[in-house]
C-alpha cells in the first residue's frame, strides 16, 4: 500500500468543513497562550457518521440497506423531532471498526438513498440527547429557515410555517 | 498608471482618495498575483495529460525548464521529485508522461534526474522489501520508461533477476502464486520499456519472454477457480489466465517489432528549443541504474494473490467496442485502468473523471470520439478502430466489481464509481452500462451464483441513484420463465432489493402492467398480518396474549404460562416436539410487535433475549422454529427477516450451523430454494460471519510478541472454532453436492420420477453453482489460515527473559483487541 504523505487527489475521508469550524478555537485572540500539546484528535479511531440530508421518511431498514454495504452495523440512532418524536430528516450510523466508517464517507456519502442525495460527517460518537433536532420547533435547525419547498423535509422552512400562518389569519387564507 | 488612476477613481464617479498618496502603495494594490513557481510547477505536473486541449508534451518542456533552470531551488527540486513519484504511485495512467519530464530534465540537467532516479530506487528498494507488487510494478514502469538513459541493459538485469526469484519460487511449490505475479510484473514492464525511446532492446525482450513462457504456459490449479463462469457452455470452457493471455500478446508484438499501438509516445513531440524538428536524438546522458536489492527469497505482500482471467462485459458484440484479447491493448489498457480505480479509492470522483478521460493517456485515435452511439460505430471505415473510450473504462470497473474470490475494495467502492462516471457524462456512460446490463443479465444461467449475487446488489443499488428507471420492456417475455430459472430468479431479487432501498409502492410506479402482479399485495403492508388474530389459527388465543404480553414489556414470569398452555395443549394433540408451536407463538409475537422498525425489533429481543438464549439448547428443531417464524412473519419482505436473522446470530440465539440447517435441510425442497436469492444472501452473510470471526483469531494468534500461555490458549481456540467452521462447510456440501448431482431422493420423486423435467436441470444447476461458490470460500479460508500460520510464533516458546523484552506486546491480548489492531494495521 503506498503511503503517501500528502495524495495527489483529495481525499473523500476527512472530516468535513462543519466539523473542523465548529472545532476550531478562536485562533485570533492575542492574549491567550496556545494550548501547549495537540489535544488527541477525537476521530481518529471514530466509528460513527452524522447522516443528514435524509427524508422524513426514510426508514431504519431503508438506511440499514444501504450503510451495511460498508460493514456490519453496531447501532443505528434516528433523529427525532424534540417534541413529537417522529423522524426529522438525519440519523448516526455506528460501525464496529474505523475502516467501516472511513469507507462510508468514500463510497456512500454524497450519494441517493430514497433519492436524496445524503451527507455523511464522521463523528466522535453518539451521545444521550444528540438525536433530537436543535430547531426552534423540534427538528433541524436548517429546516426552520429554508425558503424552497421540500417535500422531503415537511415543505418549507418551519419558520417561515408559522409566519405564513400568522398572515394568513391576519389577512385572511387564500390571499 | 495613469489608466489605471482614471479607471479606478474616474469612472465609478470620482471615489475619494484614500488616506495616503503615495504611489507605493497603489503599485502593491496593482501588482498581480503571482503563483510561486513551486506552486505552479506542482500544478502542471498534477494535471498533465489531463486536458486533451493541451500538449502534454510541450508541458512536459515547460516543467522540466522551470525545474532545471532553478535546480539550486532545493523546495521546488523535491517538489517535483516527489509529485512525480506520488503520481507514479497514485495514477499509473500518466506514467508515460512523468517519465518524458524526466527525459528532458536530464537533457537540460542530468543531476537533477539522479536524484529523481536515486529516489525512486530507493522507494522500489522499500516496496521491494514489503512486498508491495503493485507499487513495485509502477516504479519499474517508470524506470522501463527512462530505459533510454540508462547505461548497459538498464532495468533488464532486474527483470532478470525477478524472474529468478519466480522460478524458486514455482520449483518449491506447484501452488504457488507469487511467482506468477512476479511474472506478471516483468510481463507488463517489457512493453513500457519497449515503447521508450530507447532502441536496440528487442533481443533482450525476446530472451526474457522465452523464459517466461515456461511459467506462463503452464495452466495453475486456481484458474479454474476465479473463472466467473460456473457453468461451461463451450465458449467460455477454457479460461486463460491474464499471464498466459498477456505472453502471447507480447510474442506477437515482438513479431510485429513491438508495434505497442495504443501506449503513448509523447517523448516524440518533445522539441527542447522551439526551433528543433525532432526529439533529441538523445535525452542527455547516460548513467549507471542505482543498485537495486531484490530480497532472496521474495515477500508476499499483506494481500492474498490468486490468478487472474480478463473478463469484458462487451466481449460478444458484433462491433468491437474494446479491444479483443487477441490484442495486447486490452491488457494494457486493463492494467492501467484497474489500477487507477484500486489506487484511488479514496476519492470516487477522481476516479470516475481518469475513467472518462482514459483516451487522454493514450495514442491520440486508439479511440472513438467520446460518447460516439453505438449504433454509429457501423459507419466508422474497416481499418479505424472502433473501441469506445466509455466502454473500455466501464469494463475496468466491472473487472473488479466481478473479481473472484473478491476485489481489493468493498464492492460498494466498484457501485460508486459507475454512479459517479454515470453523474460525470450520463449520455456517453449511460448507454454502456446498458449494454453490459444486458450481457451479464443473458449469462446469468452460467455466471459464477457470488457474481450474480454481486450483478443483483449493483444493478438494484444503481438504479436507486438514478430514479429506478430501467426499460423493464426488454425482459417481458421472460417473465413467463419459471420462478426458479435464474432470469426471474434475477428479476424478483432485483424488484426485491430495489424495494428494500425505497419502498414498494414506489417502485411500483417504476414498473409495466406486466410486472405488477410480482409486487405483492404483502409488500405493500407496514406491518404483516400477525397470524394468531385469525382464530382459525391454533393457538390462536394464545398468541394473542402472547402478544399482548411482549407489547406490554410484561416480565418473564407472565409469559411463561402462556408458553406452557401451548406446550400443554400441543402435547395433548400429539405434536412431537411441544416446543415447536410454543416458540412459533412467541417469536411470531415479538416479529408482529416489533414490526414498526429493527430498533423495535431489537428491543423486543433484548428484552426477551434469556427466553430466547434457552431455546437451542433445549431443542435444536425449536431453534431453526425462530428462523422459520421471523422468515413467515416477513415472507414478503425477505430483506427484513435475514436482517433480524442476522441480529439473533449476534445474540447467539441462532448459531451459523442452525441457519444452515434450516436452509439445507428443513426448507431444501428438493433444491428449489437454491434458486431464492435471499436464502443464499442469508446463508452467505452467515458463512462470512463465521469466516470474519475466524480471521480475527488468527490475527489475535499471530500477533508478533505473543508468548505463552496465551499462545497455547489461542491456538486452541483456532484449532477449535477452525474444526467447527470446516463442519458448517461440509454440512453445506453434503446437503447440495446431492442436488448438483441429480442424486436427491425428493428431487427425484418429484413429476414423473425420471428427473428429466427442463425444471429438474435447472435445480441440478442451481445446485452445481451452490457447490462452486461455498467450496471457493472454503478454499480462500483454508488458504488464509494456511498462508497466516506459516509464520506464526510455535506453540510452546516463552517470553524471552525481561531485559529484552522492551517493546514486545504484552501477550495478552484477546480476540476483540486483535480485531482492533487488526483493523488499524489495514
Amino acid at each position: 500500500m503506498a503511503i503517501l504523505t500528502r495524495n495527489t487527489v483529495d481525499r473523500l475521508d476527512r472530516p468535513s468543513a462543519y466539523y473542523i469550524s465548529k472545532n476550531k478555537r478562536r485562533k485570533y485572540s492575542q492574549d491567550e497562550e496556545p494550548p501547549k500539546e495537540e489535544a488527541p484528535d477525537p476521530l481518529s479511531n471514530a466509528t460513527t457518521l452524522y447522516v443528514g440530508n435524509l427524508s422524513f421518511y426514510t426508514t431504519e431498514e431503508q438506511i440499514h440497506e444501504l450503510f451495511s454495504k460498508c460493514g456490519e452495523i453496531k447501532r443505528l440512532v434516528m433523529g427525532l423531532d424534540r417534541f413529537n418524536k417522529t423522524p426529522c430528516g438525519f440519523c448516526f450510523v455506528e460501525y464496529y471498526t474505523h475502516q467501516d466508517a472511513l469507507d462510508c464517507l468514500k463510497y456512500i456519502g454524497g450519494t441517493k438513498l430514497d433519492e436524496r442525495i445524503i451527507r455523511t460527517d464522521l463523528d466522535p460518537g453518539f451521545e444521550e440527547g444528540r438525536q433530537y433536532g436543535r430547531g426552534k420547533s423540534g427538528g433541524q435547525v436548517r429546516d426552520e429557515y429554508r425558503e424552497e419547498y421540500d417535500p422531503g423535509r415537511g415543505g418549507y422552512g418551519r419558520a417561515y410555517d408559522a409566519q405564513r400562518e400568522r398572515e394568513e389569519e391576519e389577512y385572511g387564507a387564500g390571499k | 498608471m495613469a489608466d489605471y488612476e482614471r479607471r479606478h477613481n474616474g469612472a465609478r464617479g470620482g471615489r475619494k482618495r484614500r488616506y495616503r498618496e503615495d504611489d507605493d502603495y497603489d503599485r502593491r494594490q496593482r501588482r498581480r498575483y503571482e503563483e510561486p513557481l513551486v506552486a505552479k510547477v506542482r500544478r502542471q505536473l498534477l494535471t498533465i495529460a489531463e486536458s486533451a486541449a493541451r500538449r502534454a508534451d510541450d508541458d512536459a518542456v515547460t516543467i522540466a525548464r522551470s525545474v532545471t533552470e532553478n535546480f539550486e531551488n532545493e523546495e521546488l527540486r523535491n517538489t517535483f521529485i516527489d509529485i512525480v513519484l506520488d503520481l507514479t504511485l497514485e495514477q499509473p495512467l500518466k506514467i508515460p508522461f512523468l517519465a518524458t519530464t524526466v527525459l528532458v530534465v536530464n537533457n537540460l540537467k542530468s543531476e537533477v534526474c539522479s536524484e529523481v532516479l536515486q529516489k525512486a530506487v530507493n522507494l522500489l528498494g522499500e516496496y521491494l522489501d514489503a512486498g508491495a507488487w503493485r507499487e513495485v510494478k509502477l516504479l519499474l514502469r517508470l524506470l522501463g520508461c527512462l530505459q533510454c538513459i540508462f547505461e548497459g541493459d538498464g532495468i533488464f538485469p532486474i527483470l532478470d533477476e525477478l524472474f529468478s526469484r519466480a522460478v524458486d519460487l514455482q520449483t518449491a511449490s506447484s501452488d504457488d502464486v507469487l511467482g506468477l505475479e512476479l511474472v506478471k510484473i516483468i510481463l507488463f514492464t517489457i512493453p513500457y520499456i519497449m515503447a521508450s525511446p530507447a532502441t536496440g532492446f528487442e533481443q533482450q525482450a525476446s530472451a526474457l519472454l522465452e523464459k517466461t513462457d515456461v511459467i506462463t504456459s503452464t495452466p495453475h490449479a486456481l484458474v479454474d477457480m476465479v473463472n466467473p463462469f460456473a457453468i461451461g457452455d463451450g465458449r467460455t470452457n477454457a479460461v486463460q489466465s491474464v499471464i498466459s493471455l498477456l505472453q502471447s500478446q507480447l510474442q506477437g508484438e515482438s513479431n510485429r517489432g513491438w508495434e505497442l499501438a495504443c501506449l503513448p509516445r509523447p517523448w516524440k513531440g518533445v522539441r527542447i528549443n522551439e526551433e528543433d524538428e525532432q526529439p533529441p536524438a538523445e535525452f542527455g546522458p547516460k548513467c549507471p541504474l542505482p543498485e537495486i536489492s531484490i530480497p532472496n527469497p521474495v515477500r508476499a505482500g499483506k494481500r492474498a494473490i490468486y490468478p487472474e482471467v480478463h473478463l469484458s462485459v462487451y466481449a460478444d458484440q458484433d462491433i468491437e467496442t474494446v479491444p479483443p484479447t487477441s490484442d495486447i491493448a486490452s491488457s494494457l489498457l486493463r492494467d492501467a485502468l484497474v489500477d487507477t480505480i484500486n489506487i484511488l479509492d479514496f476519492n470516487r470522483i477522481a476516479t470516475a473523471k481518469y475513467l472518462i478521460d482514459v483516451d487522454c493517456y493514450f495514442t491520440p485515435h486508439t479511440f472513438v470520439k467520446r460518447a460516439t452511439p453505438f449504433d454509429r460505430l457501423r459507419d466508422i471505415p474497416g481499418d479505424r478502430p472502433t473501441w469506445k473510450p466509455e466502454d473500455v473504462a466501464v469494463d475496468a470497473v466491472f473487472s473488479q466489481l466481478f473479481q473472484l474470490p473478491s476485489p481489493e475494495h468493498k464492492l460498494v467502492y466498484y457501485h460508486s464509481v459507475l454512479t459517479e462516471c454515470c453523474k460525470i457524462a450520463p449520455a456517453a456512460i449511460a448507454p454502456s452500462l446498458g449494454r453490459a446490463i444486458r450481457f451479464l443479465y443473458r449469462s446469468l444461467d452460467t455466471i459464477d451464483l457470488d457474481l450474480s449475487h454481486r450483478f443483483l446488489d449493483w444493478f438494484a443499488h444503481h438504479l436507486s441513484n438514478f430514479g429506478f428507471t430501467w426499460k423493464w420492456s426488454e425482459w417481458v417475455d421472460d417473465l413467463d420463465l419459471p420462478l426458479n430459472h435464474p432470469r426471474m430468479a434475477f428479476i424478483t431479487g432485483a424488484l426485491d432489493k430495489e424495494i428494500r432501498l425505497s419502498f414498494a409502492q414506489r417502485i411500483r410506479g417504476t414498473l409495466l402492467d406486466s410486472y405488477q402482479s410480482l409486487i405483492t399485495e404483502g409488500k405493500e403492508k407496514d406491518t404483516p398480518d400477525f397470524k394468531y388474530l385469525e382464530d382459525t389459527t391454533p393457538y390462536a388465543n394464545e398468541g394473542k396474549e402472547l402478544m399482548q404480553l411482549i407489547r406490554k414489556k410484561a416480565t418473564d414470569e407472565e409469559i411463561q404460562p402462556v408458553i406452557a398452555s401451548i406446550e400443554e395443549q400441543a402435547k395433548g394433540l400429539g405434536v412431537e416436539d411441544p416446543m415447536l408451536p410454543s416458540t412459533d407463538a412467541f417469536v411470531t409475537a415479538i416479529c408482529f410487535v416489533g414490526s414498526k422498525s429493527l430498533s423495535h425489533v431489537l428491543s423486543c429481543i433484548e428484552r426477551n433475549k434469556e427466553r430466547l438464549l434457552a431455546i437451542g439448547p433445549k431443542s435444536p428443531a425449536a431453534r431453526r422454529q425462530i428462523i422459520t417464524s421471523v422468515m413467515e412473519y416477513w415472507a414478503d419482505q425477505p430483506g427484513i427477516g435475514i436482517n433480524i436473522i442476522d441480529k439473533l446470530l449476534n445474540y447467539t440465539i441462532l448459531t451459523p450451523l442452525s441457519v444452515v440447517e434450516w436452509a439445507l435441510v428443513d426448507k431444501l425442497d428438493a433444491g428449489a430454494i437454491l434458486a431464492k436469492t435471499h436464502v443464499f444472501e442469508m446463508v452467505s452473510a452467515t458463512v462470512g460471519k463465521v469466516t470474519n470471526r475466524l480471521r480475527q483469531i488468527v490475527a489475535a494468534r499471530t500477533q508478533p510478541g505473543l508468548y505463552e500461555p496465551q499462545l497455547s490458549l489461542l491456538d486452541e481456540t483456532l484449532k477449535r472454532e477452525n474444526s467447527d467452521m470446516q463442519s458448517l462447510f461440509n454440512v453445506i456440501e453434503d446437503r447440495v453436492v446431492s442436488i448438483a448431482s441429480g442424486s436427491n431422493d425428493e428431487l427425484m420423486e418429484r413429476g414423473d420420477g425420471s428427473g428429466n423435467l427442463p425444471e429438474d436441470e435447472i435445480i441440478r444447476q442451481w445446485g452445481q453453482r451452490w457447490l462452486r461458490a461455498f467450496r471457493r470460500m472454503a478454499g480462500v479460508e483454508q488458504a488464509f489460515i494456511a498462508e497466516a500460520m506459516a509464520n506464526a510464533t510455535p506453540v510452546g516458546t516463552t517470553a524471552p527473559p525481561p531485559e529484552n523484552n522492551t517493546s514486545a506486546g504484552d501477550g495478552d491480548m484477546d480476540v476483540a483487541d486483535a480485531d482492533a489492531s487488526a483493523q488499524a494495521a489495514s
